[in-house]
């Protein structure tokens, strides 16, 4: 039962950290940004590169792919995504989808469509009460909890994540305000994807890395953040931790199952609480 | 203003046209498919009418009602699996067969459309999404007994008198019929007061509610009869195979209905046809000259998104306006929403 809860939590970390992208998007843009996970499947693909050049050393590795992202998601934001403000969803969603078609045809043109194994970092464990876990899902868990911290800072503390939580409320009381909506929502899209591929990286030594990778789980974060409110930061974290759970103990009893598990949930969640977007 | 109002209402609906003029139009559809035939091969040609029967109740769905379905895959996966278990287990009968595959299609639209016809936008296109992915899941792995799981499992039918499936030209011609069967419904339903209605609430839905109309019932309806064309579709497409796997009802093949709808034209039966014809033969052909095809498919995506929003069939009416104009002489304005 204890590596179950560990592998939900780890999980739900992961769902943490891409959805809380996908929430920002919507919650201040209206738009469903579908291309969200190609900036993790870049991140991935990055380290790969990068652990290759770099002989191993993760952390660097880690890092310098999560700014490769950054460049490649303002492009996104600056040509396609602010041509969609005020757009029915509609059109958002055909166009972010046209631009993870892209993205993923562009990685398979460069990587190949080939899986790549990539293996734990850390590789330990620690023992606790007979038990042994790897360290390397703790850390991951840790990082949620210090993100999510971090991010409750910013957002109530400096004048940025203020500016980016009032306009979650009402972008056009902020714009009436004299403040700039669109420059703050490039950095909010920015912000996301780089959080995206920190998911990416800390998730593809535990999981498979191809190209199509971000599909799925883009599929599994739509369902964090419709249980979650869409644009609620708070419930983010409480969904993506709660449906980690679902997935992770479904998986111990019945292991296909645990992807579907999430979406039973989530039409649930639609049934009883539609949002009316 | 006014006299521009009514012109625009009656090149939209098209309600009063000559009989001529629409035998003309099943002449050309029928033209059109009987001349690719030989070209690219009758096998293949199913394949395309089998699209264009899918794309059309895609297009009844988000062109007319404006709801976007990321998920409709699920009535025609629906469709293909019963049809074909139907075939394999119970009876080699397939006119049997396709009935109970539109019939179970219908069915399960019935049940989930109650719930997912009250929502609209963003939130449609998901839950669509979750069923697919939820009915995906089911045949591949808890019916894996009955359904084979990944690799499928092959079905034979046997002859009914002069209707035997086994053979191509037969198929292609049941499936011409089918094609335009559906066609010929479609244009009905749309150019009736009903399509008016449902056009309206893709409009503005509280207007159409505060002038009476019980809303629900008529998305409902939509999106069960869309769900039981997709699922004729379907069963076609298992008799077109004799090969039924879940790649029929993909999550991410979702993608190329949409595609074909906005590329045609969406809100326009014939642009459903031809945005069907142009996906089918992109998807069908490039691969072989251009490898990077989903490449491709994106670019040409945002292009429709950002400058070519009509789609093909729209932009082939802008540029022969003059028949429309026409077309305004012989018909009288209709009376809108009328019941």
């Amino acid at each position: 039962m204890t590596y179950t809860l560990i592998y939900g939590l780890t999980i739900g970390a992961i769902l943490y950290f891409i959805s809380i992208g996908l929430s920002l998007t919507f919650g201040t843009m209206r738009v469903i940004n579908f291309a969200h996970t190609l900036t993790y499947t870049i991140g991935v693909y990055a380290l790969i590169t990068l652990l290759a050049a770099l002989r191993g050393y993760f952390t660097a590795a880690a890092f310098l792919a999560i700014l490769v992202v950054v460049p490649i998601s303002y492009v996104i934001e600056r040509f396609v995504i602010r041509r969609l403000y005020g757009e029915s969803l509609d059109y958002t969603f055909i166009a972010t989808f046209a631009i993870s078609l892209i993205g993923v045809d562009t990685i398979k043109w460069i990587w190949g469509v080939n899986p790549y194994p990539l293996s734990d970092p850390i590789g330990k464990y620690i023992t606790f009460l007979d038990m042994s876990f790897p360290v390397y899902r703790v850390i991951i868990f840790s990082i949620a909890i210090l993100l999510f911290l971090v991010l409750n800072i910013f957002f109530k503390r400096s004048i940025v994540g203020k500016i980016v939580v009032a306009a979650l409320e009402d972008k056009d009381g902020v714009r009436c305000l004299g403040v700039n909506v669109d420059r703050y929502f490039s950095f909010v899209f920015i912000l996301g994807s780089a959080l995206a591929a920190l998911g990416g990286v800390l998730y593809a030594p535990i999981s498979s890395v191809h190209p199509y990778m971000g599909l799925s789980i883009l599929l599994l974060s739509f369902a964090v953040i419709i249980v979650g409110g869409m644009g609620n930061l708070k419930g983010t974290f409480y969904s993506a931790f709660a449906l980690g759970m679902v997935m992770a103990i479904t998986a111990r009893y019945w292991s296909q199952g645990a992807e579907t598990m999430v979406f039973i949930v989530m039409a649930i969640t639609l049934i009883f609480r539609p949002i009316d977007v | 203003m006014e006299a521009n109002q009514l012109k625009k209402i009656s090149t939209e609906l098209t309600i009063s046209e000559s009989k001529n003029r629409e035998w003309l139009t099943f002449l050309i559809i029928m033209g059109v498919f009987l001349i690719l035939a030989p070209i690219l091969s009758v096998h293949r040609i199913t394949d395309f009418m089998i699209f264009c029967i899918f794309a059309l109740s895609f297009d009844l769905l988000y062109g007319y009602m404006g709801r976007l379905s990321f998920g409709h895959l699920l009535y025609l996966g629906t469709g293909a699996y019963c049809a074909g278990l139907f075939l394999k287990y119970i009876n080699p009968h397939p006119l049997l067969a396709i009935l109970i595959g539109i019939a179970s299609a219908t069915v399960l639209a019935m049940i989930l459309g109650f719930v997912i016809v009250r929502t609209t936008g963003a939130c449609f296109a998901l839950m669509n999404l979750a069923f697919n992915h939820i009915g995906f899941f089911l045949v591949l792995s808890p019916l894996r007994t009955i359904t084979n799981g990944e690799d499928g499992f092959g079905i034979s039918t046997v002859p009914e008198s002069f209707l035997d499936f086994g053979s191509r030209p037969i198929m292609f011609a049941f499936t011409l019929f089918c094609l335009l069967f559906v066609f010929y419904l479609l244009r009905k339903l749309t150019s009736a007061p009903y399509g008016v209605l449902i056009r309206s609430i893709k409009e503005d839905e509280n207007r159409v509610r505060f002038l009476g109309y019980n809303t629900f019932i008529y998305k409902w309806i939509t999106f069960v009869i869309a769900a039981a064309i997709a699922g004729l579709a379907g069963t076609l497409t298992a008799l077109n195979y004799n090969f039924v796997n879940p790649n029929v009802m993909d999550v991410h093949s979702n993608v190329g209905v949409v595609f074909a709808c906005l590329i045609g034209g969406a809100g326009n039966l014939y642009g459903a046809l031809a945005g069907g014809i142009i996906y089918m033969i992109i998807s069908n052909f490039l691969p072989i000259y251009i490898q990077r095809w989903e490449m491709f498919l994106g670019i040409s995506l945002l292009i429709i998104t950002f400058r070519f929003r009509k789609g093909v069939w729209g932009y082939i009416q802008s540029q022969f306006a003059f028949l429309n104009k026409k077309k305004m002489l012989i018909s009288p304005v209709p009376e809108e929403g009328s019941k």
